[in-house]
């Protein structure tokens, strides 16, 4: 996965594999991969609010 | 014609004399114009005439004169009280006797002058210059006029010699002001004032296209207060200050609060020194001005400044909150899909597994050994199964799958 995927554009991705899995536009063979896929992009969204929260708070800090 | 009626010139002469003595022994107050004045060992000689209006010839006209022992105390006097000498051109009231003098012809001879007369009748032909200059519209026009903010580029009419210019130029010289002036020399004082001055603003007038023309006159005399003002009460000079282009000041010494060109004048001021002063104070309120503009836009870039500070500060103070907010949200959305999606999978894989089922199911009941079991068989013929048995002939080969075994058949 490319690190420096944007937090909306990950955050899209996710929404898109959870519609086609809830359309059962998904078949069985794509199904494990999707899932796996899902579960990275939602840790990288995670990871992504917890680094702007930690980098809003040191700027914040810097400025004091 | 007969001898004894005739008179020598002496004895004719005479009897005007004791006729005028006789019919004429008063002193009598006369109202008239000066055509001539002049002083000789200390007498003073006049001209009197008298006009019909506006007409050229006179329609009287007398020698008048003033002995010495008279004049000096009355010309002292009239002299004071008008601020002007006696001229041609004055309109005087005298008080005279008749004489005639056998030798030298009529003259009235002058034993006072009342100034307040000569007075009141230039106060009168002020005020009809004036009406006229108002009538004629031109009154106000150098009040309309603006000084330019930098007046800097200054015309001076005056003596070339009188102590006044050499002050005012001093004066701008002094001030922290570039000013440049540049003097027009004229007649200040007595007679021919009216055409000096106007010929010197004819050559201010004809500068006003230069590259860099005059931004005001100064028509400026320094001297007494009792000095002749007449000169600069004339309608044409009045006239032609009033219609100039540039603004003028005049600065001319004196006291009296009437004098034409200062009521037609953009500004008066009292003395040379004072036009110098005036202008001075002028550039130095456009500066202040300037200056003054220039500290509020300080305050206001500063106050700007410091209103944008302060905003951003709040907004930096809000920043975390707002972050925490947005961050919480989208957590929960996160955390939502999280769960979701092994549900939807479970929910897939269940439905498949489901499906599968029912495929073995009918896979099943579609399979031939239980056909076998419940006592069918199948015919086969050169490997394929046998449906026609008008498609065999005689000795074909063909197999019988039963339950527990195939047997091979003959055709017979």
């Amino acid at each position: 996965m490319k690190e420096d995927m944007k937090y909306e554009a990950a955050f899209a991705e996710i929404q898109t594999i959870v519609r086609r899995m809830e359309n059962d536009e998904l078949d069985i063979d794509q199904m494990s991969e999707q899932l796996k896929r899902a579960q990275q992009l939602i840790k990288l969204c995670k990871d992504k609010l917890n680094k702007t929260d930690e980098e809003i708070k040191k700027i914040l800090a810097e400025e004091k | 014609m007969e001898s004894k009626n005739r008179y020598s010139l002496l004895e004719l002469n005479s009897l005007v004399r004791e006729a005028i003595e006789c019919e004429l022994p008063n002193e009598y107050w006369v109202e008239a114009e000066l055509s001539e004045c002049r002083e000789s060992y200390g007498h003073c000689y006049m001209d009197l005439i008298q006009r019909k209006e506006n007409a050229a010839t006179p329609v009287a006209r007398a020698s008048a004169k003033c002995w010495a022992s008279k004049w000096q105390i009355i010309r002292p006097y009239f002299e004071r009280t008008t601020g002007q000498q006696l001229r041609a051109g004055m309109k005087v009231l005298l008080k005279v006797y008749a004489q005639f003098h056998e030798a030298y012809g009529f003259s009235w001879i002058v034993t006072d002058i009342d100034p307040n007369y000569t007075l009141g009748d230039q106060a009168r032909r002020r005020q009809e210059i004036i009406r006229q200059l108002k009538e004629e519209g031109v009154f106000d026009l150098q009040r309309e006029l603006a000084l330019p903010l930098f007046c800097l580029n200054i015309a001076v009419i005056s003596s070339k010699t009188a102590a006044g210019y050499g002050d005012f130029a001093a004066q701008l010289a002094d001030s922290p002001f570039a000013f440049h002036s540049q003097l027009f020399p004229a007649i200040m004082q007595g007679e021919g004032v009216e055409q000096s001055i106007i010929a010197a603003l004819n050559n201010i007038f004809f500068t006003i296209h230069q590259q860099q023309p005059f931004d005001c006159v100064v028509i400026i005399r320094g001297g007494g207060a009792t000095s002749d003002m007449s000169g600069f009460d004339t309608l044409a000079l009045a006239e032609n200050v009033a219609n100039f282009p540039l603004p003028i000041i005049t600065g001319i010494g004196h006291d009296r609060d009437e004098c034409i060109l200062d009521m037609v004048s953009h500004q008066r001021v009292k003395t040379p020194t004072a036009a110098a002063a005036f202008l001075i104070d002028h550039v130095q309120a456009v500066a202040d001005a300037i200056d003054d503009v220039q500290n509020r836009m300080t305050r206001y870039t500063q106050q700007k400044l410091t209103t944008l500070h302060s905003q951003l500060s709040t907004l930096q103070q809000a920043l975390p909150r707002l972050f925490s907010v947005f961050k919480t949200r989208q957590e929960a959305r996160l955390e939502s899909i999280e769960l979701r999606i092994p549900m939807i999978a479970e929910r897939k894989l269940t439905a498949e597994h489901h499906k599968l089922e029912l495929v073995t199911e009918r896979l099943k009941a579609l399979d031939p050994i239980l056909l076998l079991k419940r006592g069918y068989s199948i015919t086969r013929f050169c490997g394929h199964t046998l449906r026609d048995p008008m498609k065999l002939h005689e000795g074909d080969v063909i197999e019988t799958i039963m339950e527990k075994g195939t047997i091979k058949s003959i055709i017979k």
